[in-house]
């Protein structure tokens, strides 16, 4: 209890010190809106087959790297170590890092989810799946963030190794090509992408429509990516973050 | 029972690759004691701190601090230091308040003693016009000053300082030195790295003093002088102003020899032979001996003779 009290400190002083920034919420905002509402306007029939994927996008995107600029440029500013010197487990550290990392993401992709409603009047056939979509997909790519920078010690380096892995993502994982219509030899690859399930999911919540048989496939998907991203960032944290 | 040892060091080893960092170190610290561990750059203080507060693992040896060791229950020894880094590095954005109150949090204080020691260690350290302001925006003396406060909000029982005055002013070291005193006086056990000799011998109780890596000496800064007591050292002043290079040149009893407040401070190998070369290099320079007189060793004249005593011991080494 008293380790997750210390979590909650060590989210609640980062999202002060900053996720609340208004250059980080009107980046994370403005581009995906952007670009959904010229979806929109190009046609407003067909849109919403993107939407999700856009939302997705945010969300990886978002996490991904604020949770990789935080960790970053604490190692450069000395600050992280002020982190290992207190009586925290890694547990804690990694927690505390990834909560607030994802606690942006949700801010930001509901906000923008809240805007499409109000201005386009974008649906949502299911809010608990949409929300856990939401939940699973801002932790498993925080934590994925968190790995990356605790390999590296520069924000561009940890930029750089997340770009060889999000950007060849994005088009494998129903973003912007449904998985029905991906050819058949890239369909396995698009079904070991955390992406792929957090789309599926979106798609669920926002239209009621997915590509799976069940919301239980991308929902335990989602899940077990969950888990092998937080035991992949303990293990790197435990061998790397002391360097 | 609680020990009457802070820190207990057995057989301390780490190397980087094939760099041998830290050799066979062993040492303890007693409870309420300022220990000061000395060594040139790159001796292994740093090293050794880091071993010590969990920041780094070692190849060898056995720490104990306060009864439990650090690799084995982190948590336990965490909670009972604090550690004051070479370099202050608290958080810039966050106000000297909220860096003693996230201090707090992260040390599991409840709200309202996170509050009350915050403010009383901003009054302690004279930073309460300060409490405010950011951490960023304050002066080189006034951060070291927070992150020394920061690292007593737990109370801690020992407490390191890396290097607690290196780059201050001269008031600003001195009002440090103080706050040290202080701290210790209240019953904090401090572990101390510098390479002010002048600090150590004047805050600490015991000096250990560490060259490349292996323990050169330990005792009281009164005990690690009378072990140079066979260095010798004369203070010689001339009727007028003479070259060191002709000096060493004409006389061989004479090792070293460097101008201070107006004499020459010299190290020889045997004074009866100084002398009568310094008394025939005066004539043939047409000066005299004004006063000549002995030396007693200094703290920093016997970290020079061991860290000279090392050297030699490394090149002989094949």
């Amino acid at each position: 209890m008293s380790q997750l009290r210390r979590a909650l400190a060590i989210s609640c002083k980062d999202i002060e010190s900053y996720y609340g920034k208004p250059p980080l919420i009107t980046w994370g905002l403005m581009f995906p809106a952007v670009l959904i509402l010229s979806l929109y306007v190009k046609d407003p029939a067909t849109y919403l087959a993107i939407a999700p994927g856009i939302i997705a996008m945010t969300l990886l995107f978002g996490n991904t790297s604020m949770a990789a600029i935080v960790i970053t440029f604490e190692k450069r500013a000395g600050t992280f170590q002020r982190l290992l010197l207190a009586p925290l487990s890694m547990r804690t550290i990694i927690l505390g890092k990834a909560a607030s990392a994802s606690v942006y993401g949700l801010a930001t992709a509901l906000a923008l989810w809240l805007g499409l409603k109000l201005v386009l009047g974008m649906p949502l056939v299911s809010p608990l799946l949409f929300l856990a979509g939401f939940i699973l997909g801002a932790g498993c790519f925080s934590l994925l963030g968190l790995t990356a920078a605790v390999m590296v010690r520069e924000v561009f380096e940890a930029m750089t190794l997340m770009n060889f892995f999000r950007f060849p993502i994005l088009f494998i994982s129903g973003v912007f090509l449904p998985l029905s219509q991906l050819p058949a030899w890239l369909k396995p690859l698009a079904y070991a992408s955390p992406l792929t399930y957090v789309v599926e999911l979106l798609h669920l919540g926002v239209t009621g429509h997915s590509e799976f048989a069940t919301p239980m496939i991308p929902l335990l998907a989602i899940l077990l990516f969950l888990l092998g991203s937080w035991l992949l960032a303990e293990a790197m944290f435990r061998r790397r973050a002391y360097t | 029972m609680e020990s009457i040892l802070a820190i207990a060091v057995s057989g301390l080893s780490k190397n980087y690759g094939s760099l041998e960092a830290l050799s066979e170190v062993s040492f303890s610290v007693r409870r309420g004691e300022i220990f000061a561990y000395l060594g040139p750059n790159g001796a292994g203080k740093t090293t050794t701190i880091r071993i010590l507060s969990g920041l780094l693992k070692r190849d060898a040896g056995e720490v104990s601090i306060c009864g439990a060791d650090v690799a084995s229950d982190p948590v336990f020894v965490k909670e009972r230091i604090g550690v004051v880094p070479d370099e202050s590095n608290l958080y810039p954005e966050l106000t000297c308040r909220r860096n003693l109150e996230y201090m707090g949090e992260l040390y599991g204080l409840p709200r309202a003693r996170r509050k009350s020691q915050a403010e009383e260690l901003l009054s302690f350290f004279d930073l309460n016009g300060r409490a405010t302001t950011p951490f960023g925006a304050l002066s080189k003396g006034l951060k070291r000053r927070l992150t020394i406060a920061a690292a007593l909000m737990h109370d801690p029982e020992v407490v390191f300082l890396d290097e607690p005055t290196s780059g201050l002013d001269v008031p600003s070291a001195r009002a440090l030195r103080e706050l040290i005193r202080t701290i210790n006086h209240q019953g904090a056990t401090v572990f101390l790295t510098t390479h002010n000799l002048h600090e150590a011998e004047a805050l600490s109780q015991r000096v250990l003093i560490l060259i490349k890596g292996r323990v050169a000496t330990l005792g009281t800064p009164g005990e690690i002088r009378q072990r140079v007591q066979n260095l010798n050292l004369l203070s010689v002043t001339f009727s007028a102003g003479i070259e060191a290079a002709p000096l060493l040149e004409a006389c061989p009893a004479v090792l070293q020899a460097s101008p201070q407040n107006g004499a020459w401070r010299l190290e020889v190998t045997e004074a009866q032979a100084a002398l009568e070369q310094l008394l025939a290099f005066a004539g043939g320079e047409g000066v005299r001996i004004s006063e000549i007189n002995t030396i007693t060793a200094s703290l920093e004249d016997a970290f020079m003779s061991f860290l000279k005593e090392g050297e030699a011991k490394t090149e002989a080494t094949p």
